[in-house]
Formats: C-alpha cells, structure tokens, sequence
C-alpha cells in the first residue's frame, strides 16, 4: 500500500474511452496530482476541481475531475486518511463509520424498531385523531351518505316493525341525548330490522352503531332486548360519544397510516410480505377501537349519572347483549378472540360501575 | 489490460481472462455492421459478484434507522447507497460498475410523487372523486413518459469504465410499448400480454448506449408466447394439487350436513380461507417469478452491444424461482430481518450466471453525447412500484 502523503496505486478513465491507464495520485492539504504515465506529465487538481465518492463498504474509492476524467483505487485507507484531514464528505463519513460496525447495526436494529412501535402505538392515534378533528363537515356527511347506500340494499338490514307509536317515542328520547351531546352534528336516529328474513347474511342482530357524521341506527331486536327505555338511551348515548370523538373517521386514519407504514417497511405494495405485516396492523386496530369503545362508554356513564343518577341500566342491557351472543355461538376460547375489536363485556360493566362509585360522595 | 495493484478480493480476478492489453487481437472500430464470423476470437467475460450479505445487513439497518430518525428525508440517500453498493460489487473484466445518482433529485421527485400519491388515496377515500379521477387519468396518460423518464435515468446514472450508459428511446416509441401494448395487454390478456413484453424488451434494448454503441435486441416474440403457456400450464396444474386436499378439507368440516354452513365452524373456516389466501400468494409469486426469469434469460442470451459484445445467461429461471420463494419465506419468518441475505443471494446467483462475449476488447469504447435526465420518473416508478428494469 502507500505511506501517509505518498503516491497511491490506482487506475484511470479519461471519461472519453473505456481505455484503463494505470495511474497514481499524491493527495495533499491543496489538492490532488494524478500522474498518469501512459498520457504524459502529471497535473495537479486544486480541492476545488475535484469530487470524491462517498466511501462504500468494500467497494473502490472514486476521485472525479473537473474534466469528466477518474481516477479508481482499492486503497480505501490512504483515500479516507486524506478525506479526513481536507474535510471531504463528512455526513457520509460518519454513515461509513456506523456501517461497519456491528454494535452501531445493533444500535440501528433497536431504534428502529422502538420508533415504529413507538409511532404506530403512540404516534398514529394522536395523528389520526387530529386529522379526523380538522376533517370538514361535508366529509363526514359523505360517509354517512356511501354507508347508508349499503346498508339500503337490505342485505343487513330491512325496515323495522316497531309500531308507529314506539317509533314516535324512540325518536324524542333520542332527540334528548342528541341534545345533550352537542356538537352542532346533524344526529338522526334510524330504526331498522335487524334480521330482515330471506338474506343469506342473516342480519346483524341486536346491534347498535353510528355513522361518522351523526347517524345512529338501532335495531328492533336491541329494542326487544331492553327492559327499559334508560337501557336504550344508555346505548344510544354511547353511540354519539363515538360520534362526538370522530372515532369512525380516525379508525379510517389509522388504517390508512397502518398501510403506509407497512407498504414503506416491506418496500411494496402487493406480496407475501405484505400480507404478513397485515396480520399485526389487524392486532393493533383491534387495540384502537377497545380504547375508542372505552371513551363512548365515559360518554354514556356521564349521561347515565346526569339524567339517572347512576349507570346501572347500560351495565345491565350489556350484560344481557353478552348473555345474547353467548347463547346463540360457540363459546370456545380461540385465538381469534385477539382479533376483537370491543373490550370483554365484563371490564366493560366493571368500568361503568366506577365512574357511578367516583361520581358519589 | 491494467488491473489495480491489489485486488479487493480474490473474486475480483476469477475472469481468467487473458491479461495484458489483449495480446494478438486487432483493434476492432467500435461499432460494427454485423459480428463477423469464425475466425475472430470470442473473449468470454464472466460477471462476477462480490456483495456479502454481513457487510450489506448493517448498510440496510443503517439506512432504515437513518430514514426513520430523519422521518424518510433521508430515503434518497438510502436507495442510492443500496445502489451504490450493488453496482459497485459488479464485475466484469476486472472493473466495476457505479451508480452516481444525485440523491437532492430524487428527493425533489420523491416529494412531488409521494405528495400526488397522498392525495389521490385521501380523494378516494373521501369519495372525492373530482380529484381523483384526473390525478388517475394524468398518471395513466403520463404514464409511458414515466417509463422512458426512469429509464434515461437509470441509465444515465450507470457507468463502467469511466462511460455511462445512455437510453435514447423516443417518446413516441414509448407510447407504443408502454401505452398501446399495455392497453392491448390488459385486453387481449394471454393472446396479448406476451407481445407487448417483447415490445418492451425490444424498446429497452434497442435504444440502451454504451458511449457510442447502440444496444440491440435480435430476439423474437414467439418465444415470449412460449414462457407465457408454460407459466399458465404451471399454474393451472398447481393450481388443481392445491385445491384438491383444500376441498376435501372444506367438505370434512361441514359435517355432512348443508344447512349448518353459515355458521358451522368458524374457526376451521377462517384458517382454511387463510391457507388458501397463502397459496393463491404463493401460486402468484412463483408464476410471475417463473415468467420474468425466464424472460430475463431470454433477453440476456439475444442482447448485443455495438455489434461486438453479446450477452449470455446460464442461470436457470426455475433456480430463480426456487430462490425467490425462499427469499420470500425466509424475509416473512424472520419479520424482514433477511431481506439484505435475499437481496444478495438473488444478486450473486442471476449476476453469476451472466457472460459478457467480445469480439473486440472492451476498453475500446468511446464516450457518447451526455445527457442529464430529471429524476421525477425514477421516483415515480420507485414509489409507486412500476417494474420497468428485468
């Protein structure tokens, strides 16, 4: 190899032939001399003229001239001693230090790591829920509006059988809690059949959702489930916290951040690998609506506690909803169960009847 | 020819080439009409690889932690330092290649593409379709002046020896191999498709530079029909050993009774669908993995350079895609922590299997006109995932 200041073996291009001239360089403080034997005397480049190539690992260093011509050697450690003391290329430098050493790929590994789960737990709902809380009316509206289109095809949901008169009642009882939620949200209350007969999908049962911009639809068969109007209104009250909260519109957010961090950690957008950094993204979501369902639920408890004094009715129409669903299905225990979205019914209850125990003396 | 006084690694000089400025050979005039027959010497030039999988694992790391840290500014940087290492660990002839993209470029195209891309996905989420029906009908109008954009600048920014490559294709050609053969393609499916991959292939080569010498591609199109039956055949026979003890599975688990299939086991259900999903995956991957390697291939051995240089594939694409389902595997198993090895391995293996042939040596090349192409196309096919290379 070379001593420190002396002349390093390379190979030259004069960037106009192929032709490979063996060549070598003296690297001082002012610059570069390229003797090249085969083309003449040497020359010398002020730092100015000249560019040298970040370093890659194992790959030879690259000093170009002004004039297109290049000067190629192996001997990365005279080329970097030099880059050093003028001062060349020192971001990528220290990007080279860091590749070549394994407790730096180490170091890397973790914070990588850390700062996607740290961004997608922590990052991504904050975000999501800032943007859904900018999102302007008329988008929500338009929510309401393609999922209504769905939901009128009568495969889920047929008109309700409620007589004209419960129907009458519902809807001014509804007309108090939209009142008292607020938010200037156009809330409209849809009664429906929740197991319309002739549908291969059988309906959704007793069930109870709303729509991002104010819609709430309730079934006839949640209705039936209740013992008291206090229960419905307990539910309905938690579907608006949703809707007060932007949940359904943040929900849409994540998912479509989630998509966007996996498609920029796999590099693609359709593959195998995709789809197994799907199945995470599918956990984590679950994750966010149980913390969602958990806000509605505060929603719903400060109602209860302001018109009823105690929370009682939504624990009791929530035991009845989980009794329900235990009957009809297979209560086997399975892996599946980490891909529910809603909290255990019971930490549901349990919770509920907290808020009742801190709103008392 | 002049090789440097000590060689990087041992590979570097596994061309067993004769050394010496190709002693006995007259020198040919760069270009000439038709590669003259027997009595000139073929030189063959093995490529070699000289990449390792340790070394490019902490580049990688490296590249992703710095690109997260710097919230994806330094993306540019990353993609061309992956570069960089790829091209520079290339051999032939006992020189290198280079990739000498600017990274500030690609930067500027990342930040107009990834903006455009935004947007588009918000307007169809919002159903707001006044956006992004024209941004759709912009990118599918421009989208053969993307392919031709990327290409100039994938080209330009590759250099051997000193020279760089260069992609002088027309717009106008563009718009016949990327747009009316994409449309008819898309239509005319199997009895198409392999024409218009010919077309490409043919627009690719036929207008690729080396200095002053013009790339030519002397392939056929019937070939292109012949990888794509045998692609289909594959698949259709795979296809039916898949779906066979998958049936047979479905049928065990109804119990032998019709009306219990809506709820039934829903369990059994779902991890059957998730096989299935699997394998059509699978399936996919290895047909297409199939057709391109096999394409790659062909190309490769019908490839010319200035009418002295041609290209030779020994690589087998059935290997191909044995180590790209592997690959695959191996970076799902590992949660992406082998996706530098893959990325090496696949390398190493189709680069290995790749001969230059000369007739004339190769340090008699002279540069071209110089272009500098903007890289909003490079982004563009970058980012939004458009295979335009083989």
């Amino acid at each position: 190899m070379t001593l420190p200041g002396g002349p390093v073996a390379g190979v030259y291009f004069d960037g106009r032939s192929s032709r490979d001239h063996p060549a070598t360089v003296t690297l001082t403080e002012q610059g570069v001399t390229l003797n090249v034997p085969e083309l003449g005397s040497p020359r010398m480049w002020p730092l100015a003229e000249v560019t040298v190539d970040p370093a890659v690992p194992g790959v030879r260093r690259v000093v170009k001239f002004r004039d297109g011509g290049r000067y190629e050697t192996a001997d990365d450690a005279a080329i970097s001693a030099w880059e050093r003391q003028v001062g060349l290329n020192r971001a990528l430098t220290g990007v080279r230090w860091l590749e070549s050493r394994w407790a730096a790929a180490l170091g890397a590994l973790v914070l990588a790591v850390a700062a996607v789960a740290a961004f997608v737990v922590f990052g991504l709902p904050v975000l999501a829920r800032q943007a859904a809380a900018v999102t302007p009316r008329s988008v929500l509206a338009t929510f309401d509006r393609e999922t209504l289109k769905v939901l009128n095809t009568g495969e889920y949901v047929g008109p309700t059988k409620l007589s004209a008169a419960r129907q009458a009642q519902l809807q001014a009882e509804f007309r108090d809690v939209a009142a008292w939620a607020g938010g200037g949200y156009p809330y409209t209350l849809l009664l429906r059949d929740g197991e319309p007969a002739g549908t291969d999908s059988g309906g959704i049962g007793a069930n109870a959702f709303a729509l991002p911009g104010g819609t709430v639809v309730m079934t006839d068969q949640i209705v039936a489930l209740a013992s008291n109007d206090r229960e419905l209104m307990g539910v309905l009250a938690h579907e608006t916290g949703h809707v007060t909260h932007r949940h359904g519109l943040a929900g849409v957010y994540q998912g479509l951040g989630l998509t966007l961090v996996s498609t920029v950690i796999t590099g693609d957008l359709v593959s195998a690998t995709t789809f197994a950094a799907a199945v995470p993204a599918a956990l984590l979501r679950g994750g966010y609506s149980r913390a969602d369902e958990t806000q509605a639920d505060e929603v719903a408890g400060r109602f209860m506690l302001e018109r009823y004094h105690t929370t009682r009715p939504l624990q009791d129409i929530l035991a009845r909803l989980e009794k329900e669903l235990g009957d009809g299905k297979d209560s086997r225990a399975s892996v599946f169960d980490l891909l529910r979205s809603h909290p255990g019914t019971p930490q549901r209850i349990e919770h509920l009847r907290a808020i009742e125990r801190a709103a008392l003396p | 020819m002049t090789d440097l006084p000590a060689p990087l690694d041992p590979a570097d000089d596994q061309t067993g080439a004769p050394y010496g400025r190709h002693a006995g050979q007259p020198l040919l005039p760069a270009v000439t009409d038709s590669p003259a027959p027997t009595p000139m010497t073929v030189t063959e030039y093995p490529v070699s690889f000289t990449g390792r999988a340790d070394e490019y694992f902490r580049i990688w790391i490296v590249n992703v932690a710095l690109t997260i840290v710097t919230l994806g500014i330094y993306l540019p940087w990353a993609r061309v330092r992956t570069r960089q290492y790829f091209y520079g660990h290339a051999w032939v002839d006992g020189q290198n290649f280079e990739y000498r993209a600017n990274p500030v470029a690609l930067l500027r195209g990342y930040v107009i593409v990834g903006g455009l891309f935004l947007g588009y996905s918000l307007a169809t989420q919002f159903q707001k379709y006044w956006i992004a029906v024209p941004l759709l009908l912009i990118y599918v109008g421009l989208y053969p002046w993307l392919v031709r954009q990327s290409l100039r600048f994938q080209a330009a920014n590759t250099v051997h020896r000193g020279l760089r490559f260069g992609f002088m294709g027309s717009l106008r050609d563009s718009y016949v191999a990327y747009g009316a053969a994409n449309i008819l393609g898309s239509i005319g499916g199997i009895f198409a498709l392999p024409w218009a991959w010919f077309m490409q292939r043919r627009y690719q080569l036929n207008h690729l530079e080396y200095g002053t010498a013009r790339g030519k591609f002397r392939g056929d199109v019937a070939p292109f029909y012949v990888i794509a039956l045998t692609a289909v055949g594959v698949g259709v026979g795979l296809g039916i050993v898949l779906l066979i003890p998958l049936a047979a599975v479905l049928f065990g688990s109804m119990n032998w009774n019709p009306d219990t299939f809506g709820d039934g086991d829903p369990t059994t259900l779902i991890v059957l669908f998730a096989v299935a999903y699997v394998a059509f995956i699978l399936l996919y991957t290895v047909l297409w993995q199939y057709a391109r390697a096999a394409i790659m291939a062909y190309v490769l051995n019908h490839g010319e350079l200035g009418g002295v240089i041609r290209t030779r594939a020994t690589f087998r694409p059935w290997t191909l895609v044995w180590i790209g389902v592997t690959n695959t595997l191996a970076t799902v198993f590992t949660l992406g922590l082998a996706t530098p090895w893959a990325a090496i391995r696949r390398t190493k293996y189709v680069l290995e299997g790749i001969q230059v042939r000369a007739i004339a040596p190769l340090d008699d090349f002279a540069a071209g006109a110089s272009q500098q192409p903007s890289a909003l196309g490079e982004a563009a096919t970058e980012l939004l995932d458009i295979q335009v290379g083989f």
